[in-house]
């Protein structure tokens, strides 16, 4: 699915991911923990295609470099960021930019586009699952909506897109605990042998909810170590400070 | 037309044109006068500092006026929606009179032309003006369906200068809305001026749209002055859509408690165009409220230009003053131009106002992309939901409607 190799991210000149590989295969979710600062957010734009983002090495999905691709190709051909802080665009209203959203990557994917009709009945089916209120999706496109809200309208356009790989950044930050299990069942009820996941996060606290196959600890733009979900519960217990050096 | 010599003999040729009211020739001749003392604006007048006509109108050096004897339009023009048609074709009132459950829509009538100072565009046009519509309304009445003004400029015109003088009143606790566009045919050089007079007696209600859309080699001047009594209410929604050179200038006078006005404006620009607008509020009375909202979107070139001012007079307590302005810049080289004026004589009352420019948002627009939606579409979205704001304002759905579909098509290099 997934294979970065020697990845080199600068921003501003400022060298921030110094040499990272990592394989994800299909099927898999891999949680990334690491300390403020390590670099965690820079990896995540990275890996959409965010300009400004300076890239070196190897990003193969699905056996393509997809590193001179932009942030739109990127997410046309199945890759997700979940957004840390979705951001508020006041004027677009939600429905609008979510058929828009979609209709822009069936039609890179040579499906057919939906009608007005198709989408709506699609929406109020996805939507009702994660108990989001018809009133919201009326309104701008995150203007106004709790934190809660916010992630739930990520998980939204993740089960309407229908990605390949999904990326979460810091996606329990700002939740809580009934909306982290609304999250958390919303993502669970998308893992499938097709499907990848990258769960950034600081705490151990999300993956009690969406249990990863592979841990890894991120310090000072590489992996420093890998290992199993019991990885996470170590760190939980010791910190990272083992980890920085 | 900065040549005085040459304007005075067009003047001499035109005051003795047929059409032209015995009674009114006097007055036309002291406007005439008038603007021959305050010449032609420049940069160099406060008045005129931000405003393209201070540039463009030294391009009309030979004035041309012409009546267009030919009455045809074409229909394709007409809205759909059921409404009263006013039709003015290169300045002339083509369309039949209205006369019908209290409303009347006639050639303009008046003869009382006043001056403004500082306005010497008025001037020009109290000469040369040939007379437009005359829209009344009877007391409570409330007139149900629109009423649409096409301002219809036709290739077969042979001059190149048209000015008309046009009159609003609405009778105590009526109501009207109206509909105001206008269609060129061809991009000859053309200087257009248009003065509006509105009354609203207490407790009208009128409503006002207009969009000015897509034109080249026009140069525009569109005055509306408004006096508005107890409790009576006046918005306005302006729709100004890659127009060459244009200012729009509003005067409303708040005369009796509880008036209110509400002027908004769309600026939506690319290439070279140049809009100006000029408002100015008078608070008159005690309890007025006035709103004054200007949302802009500038492509490559484009210069946009607002000043809006508040006046409070000192027996204006309590009065509400709002404005504001949003300029979105889309190039490095478009400009936006601002000066809020308040000018304040009573101690009780609220007036606020903002105004920010700046650059369309790179994190939207990463948000919008990392969603598949592609760069130029999803600049489009960010600019449509900017101006969106004033849009979802407009109540009559149809006229919301044709304001949407302008939105897209901006012809920006």
């Amino acid at each position: 699915m997934i294979d970065i190799k020697n990845l080199k991210v600068s921003v501003e000149d400022k060298d921030i991911i110094k040499g990272l590989n990592l394989k994800i295969n299909k099927g898999e979710v891999h949680a990334i923990m690491g300390p403020n600062g390590s670099g965690k957010s820079t990896l995540s734009y990275a890996l959409s295609g965010k300009e400004g983002y300076e890239a070196e090495g190897e990003i193969n999905y699905n056996g393509e470099n997809i590193l001179e691709l932009n942030t739109e190709e990127r997410a046309q051909k199945g890759i997700f960021l979940a957004f840390q802080y979705p951001i508020e665009i006041p004027g677009v209203f939600t429905n609008n930019f979510l058929r828009t959203s979609l209709n822009a990557v069936r039609k890179a994917k040579g499906e057919k586009e939906l009608n007005a009709v198709e989408f709506l009945n699609l929406v109020k089916e996805k939507s009702q699952k994660l108990k989001i209120d018809k009133e919201m999706l009326s309104r701008p496109l995150n203007v106004g909506f709790s934190g809660g809200e916010k992630k739930r309208n990520e998980i939204l356009q993740m089960s309407l897109l229908e990605p390949n790989f999904i990326i979460m950044d810091e996606t329990d930050s700002g939740l809580d605990i009934d909306a982290l299990k609304i999250v958390s069942n919303g993502v669970n009820a998308m893992r499938s042998p097709e499907r990848s996941f990258l769960i950034i996060t600081h705490y151990q606290r999300l993956l009690n909810y969406i249990k990863p196959d592979f841990v890894h600890v991120f310090s000072d733009g590489k992996i420093v170590e890998s290992g199993d979900w019991k990885l996470a519960l170590e760190l939980e217990n010791d910190g990272y400070a083992k980890f920085v050096s | 037309m900065n040549d005085l010599e040459k304007l005075k003999n067009h003047f001499e040729g035109f005051k003795n044109l047929e059409f032209i009211n015995s009674e009114s020739v006097q007055s036309r001749i002291d406007a005439f006068e008038r603007f021959c003392q305050k010449g032609v604006p420049s940069l160099k007048q406060e008045h005129w500092k931000y405003s393209p006509l201070s540039k463009d109108l030294i391009h009309f050096q030979n004035l041309k006026f012409s009546l267009n004897q030919n009455k045809s339009f074409n229909d394709t023009h007409f809205e759909k929606f059921d409404h009263y048609r006013v039709l003015l074709k290169d300045g002339v009132l083509i369309s039949d009179d209205i006369k019908e459950e209290g409303l009347e829509i006639t050639k303009y009538k008046q003869d009382q032309f006043y001056e403004i100072e500082k306005n010497q565009i008025l001037d020009f046009n109290n000469a040369f003006f040939t007379p437009g519509f005359e829209i009344r309304v009877d007391s409570n009445v409330n007139i149900k369906k629109p009423i649409v003004i096409y301002n219809y400029f036709s290739k077969d015109f042979d001059g190149n200068n048209i000015n008309n003088k046009n009159y609003i009143y609405l009778d105590k606790n009526s109501k009207a809305e109206i509909y105001e566009k206008n269609i060129f045919e061809d991009e000859k050089d053309l200087f257009f001026t248009k003065n509006l007079d509105i009354e609203l007696e207490q407790d009208a209600n009128l409503v006002k749209y207009y969009l000015n859309s897509t034109n080249n080699n026009k140069t525009i001047y569109n005055f509306i002055r408004s006096k508005l009594k107890q409790n009576s209410e006046f918005e306005k929604f302006n729709f100004s859509h890659n127009v060459s050179s244009c200012r729009d200038e509003i005067i409303a006078d708040l005369n009796g408690t509880n008036a209110f006005v509400s002027l908004n404006n769309i600026q939506h620009l690319s290439q070279k165009c140049f809009h100006e607008i000029k408002w100015e509020i008078n608070h008159n009375e005690e309890n007025t409220r006035s709103s004054q909202f200007v949302k802009s979107a500038l492509h490559d070139d484009s210069v946009a230009a607002f000043q809006g001012k508040i006046f409070v007079d000192s027996k204006a307590q309590k009065t509400d003053g709002y404005q504001l302005s949003r300029a979105l810049l889309l190039s490095d080289r478009s400009k936006f131009l601002s000066k809020p004026e308040l000018e304040i004589y009573a101690d009780d009352v609220k007036c606020s106002h903002g105004s920010s420019s700046g650059s369309i948002d790179q994190e939207s627009i990463f948000y919008l992309r990392s969603r598949g939606i592609n760069e130029p579409q999803a600049k489009c979205m960010m600019i449509e939901g900017f101006l969106a704001e004033v849009i979802n304002k407009v109540k009559n759905e149809d006229v919301r409607n044709i304001f949407y579909n302008k939105l897209n098509e901006i012809n920006n290099t």
